[in-house]
């Protein structure tokens, strides 16, 4: 159809405006430039501020704490308290790593199937109450882990009187774990496409069975990847476990028992008068620090496994 | 070739389309309208779908024809502020207010979407079978039987038979649209809706689809919305033309056979777009 079309006589082009036009856009990219490498230089020097104190750490903790593990029994012994005769008898702290271990099982135990329940219902639903409920998990997030400490001592501890022991330290972990999950959860749901969904409707599913049986499973890698990094932070928390746990000086798995955990262990030893048991410190780090690295590092490779499966 | 276009325009509006001998309505729409937030999306249309034949909606973006198409399998009952009234029947049944619930409907009114979308966790065989399983068929022998005979009518099982196991997601596109009909068709549907379902395909994948659906409506009703002429004038049998309006709401403008629709339309409007001369 291009009989439609009117062709416009184009005029003789301006040689002079044309030079004077590159002239212009030859000055602005040179000014361009300078800036581009000005600001690259500006990114590499924050770049280092951040990365030079990590591995300053990093090379701190292993060259401390390495020989302080090597240290026969660090692993399976029981701490003992060095003496004028024994200074350097520090023992083990079997019981903090299982104490470590129990409660983040149990807090775990607590806080998934919660979180993800609340979370697939708040991607879901548009109810007010949804709204409610995701203003508070936001809040609880961001609240101070000593309140969560506060919490579990006033009600597991005394008014239900179940005493200090593993249960009270991880019921103030699992709220800790809860909105991280739910939040996590919430934006997993959501990112699911909503075409999958439509699918499943569009083939008589009931919308509970659509979020059981397709949202979910596609929103898993997402799912557990924040249960990983919720289970990581408890891991490390001091504060929640201080007040509740006991400081027991046993392995016990039993949920009704006092128990210790790596970071308490660290606070108390560095408190300690004794310089060996201020050394041990390092070591308890260390193990903390692997313990997290190799959880977040195992959930990052089964995501990718996971996603490449697809 | 402006003048024979016009010259041709006039001749056909002065002939009106006699009504055709029909077979029975798989599903009959009357004045159905669809409004989001009291704003009309759709409205004014009122046909038939009629047994074992391919209806096509056609027309430009905007005149409704996936919204019409999701009215009829109730697709818009999640969508806050959405209203369908009017009356769409499903033999003779009220879907929106008969005595059908709405996970019924959907069992008997499939659907296959613009794009692929196979069920990304689960493996082939899972995806045919999965609307069974939703609704409640537990026994391996019939899914067995129902994913064979899907993915058979779905001219897949020849290329999927050794590896049902496999993830459907390491099917190609159009495998996986088709994996997404024998999903449909698992459920033995009375009418299967086609959204635009070949338009993410290469025309290798495409013509293989086309070819299915002239194989399918002996057994399904087949009601497809596309943006591609020569595919509604290639495959189906009925074709309604829609349009949006001043108001920007789709309207029905013509239903008739495919040839009428497109050799012979009543409304100049429909020439206009079938020739290509707009949208």
């Amino acid at each position: 159809m291009s009989d439609m079309i009117d062709l416009v006589e184009s005029p003789e082009p301006d040689t002079n405006l044309r030079d004077e036009i590159r002239q212009i856009s030859d000055r602005v990219r040179r000014r361009r430039q300078l800036r581009s490498k000005f600001m690259i230089t500006l990114c590499a020097l924050a770049l280092s501020v951040t990365a030079v104190p990590l591995f300053l750490l990093l090379y701190q903790l292993f060259d401390r704490g390495l020989p302080v593990i090597l240290h026969t029994g660090f692993f399976t012994q029981l701490p003992q308290t060095p003496n004028l005769i024994t200074p350097n008898a520090t023992g083990g702290v079997s019981n903090a790593i299982i104490g470590t271990l129990v409660l983040s099982l149990y807090a775990s135990i607590m806080a998934i199937p919660i979180g993800v329940l609340v979370g697939v219902y708040l991607a879901e639903s548009v109810s007010k109450l949804a709204a409610s409920l995701r203003v508070i998990s936001q809040t609880m997030a961001g609240a101070p882990s000593i309140l969560m400490g506060l919490f579990a001592f006033s009600f597991v501890v005394r008014d239900l009187n179940i005493g200090f022991s593993a249960l009270a330290g991880s019921f103030a972990l699992a709220v800790l774990m809860l909105p991280v999950i739910v939040i996590s959860t919430e934006i997993a749901v959501r990112g699911v496409p909503h075409t999958l969904r439509e699918a499943g409707l569009a083939l008589g599913a009931k919308p509970h069975k659509v979020s059981m049986k397709i949202v979910l499973p596609a929103a898993l890698t997402g799912i557990v990847t924040g249960i990983i990094l919720a289970i990581s932070r408890a891991i490390g928390e001091t504060a929640p476990v201080l007040l509740v746990i006991g400081g027991g000086y046993i392995n016990s798995w039993k949920p009704l028992d006092p128990v210790s955990a790596l970071p308490l262990s660290i606070y108390e030893n560095a408190k300690s008068e004794w310089p060996s048991l201020r050394t041990e410190v390092w070591g308890i780090a260390l193990v903390l620090v692997v313990f997290v690295f190799v959880l977040s590092l195992s959930a990052r490779i089964w995501a990718s496994r996971k996603q490449q499966a697809r | 070739m402006d003048q024979e276009f016009m010259a041709q325009v006039e001749t056909k509006v002065a002939t009106p389309s006699e009504t055709l001998e029909r077979g029975a309505a798989a599903m009959q729409l009357k004045n159905v309208a669809v409004s989001f937030h009291g704003r009309t999306a759709v409205r004014d249309c009122t046909f038939d779908v009629t047994k074992n034949r391919v209806t096509s909606l056609i027309g430009p973006s905007g005149s409704g024809k996936t919204t019409l198409l999701r009215a009829l399998n109730r697709l818009h009952d999640l969508t806050p502020g959405a209203k369908v009234s009017g009356q769409i029947l499903l033999e003779g049944t009220d879907i929106y207010r008969g005595d059908i619930t709405v996970t019924e409907l959907r069992t008997r009114v499939g659907m296959v979407f613009q794009r692929p979308n196979p069920f990304p966790t689960m493996s082939i065989y899972e995806n045919a079978v999965s609307g069974l399983r939703f609704n409640g068929v537990k026994k391996k022998s019939i899914l067995d039987e129902a994913a064979e005979t899907s993915l058979k009518s779905a001219a897949l099982w020849d290329s999927v038979q050794g590896r049902l196991k496999v993830a459907a997601s390491n099917l190609s596109g159009g495998e996986q649209q088709r994996l997404c009909i024998a999903r449909a068709l698992a459920m033995d549907p009375e009418v299967l809706l086609m959204d635009e379902p070949t338009s993410a395909l290469d025309p290798i994948a495409t013509l293989k689809i086309e070819d299915l659906m002239t194989e399918l409506k002996k057994r399904v009703t087949v009601v497809i919305v596309t943006h591609n002429m020569q595919q509604a004038a290639r495959i189906s049998d009925d074709c309604a033309f829609l349009l949006m309006g001043e108001d920007r709401a789709g309207e029905l403008i013509e239903f008739d056979t495919t040839e009428k629709i497109f050799n012979n339309p009543i409304d100049p409007r429909t020439l206009d777009y079938t020739l290509g001369r707009f949208g």
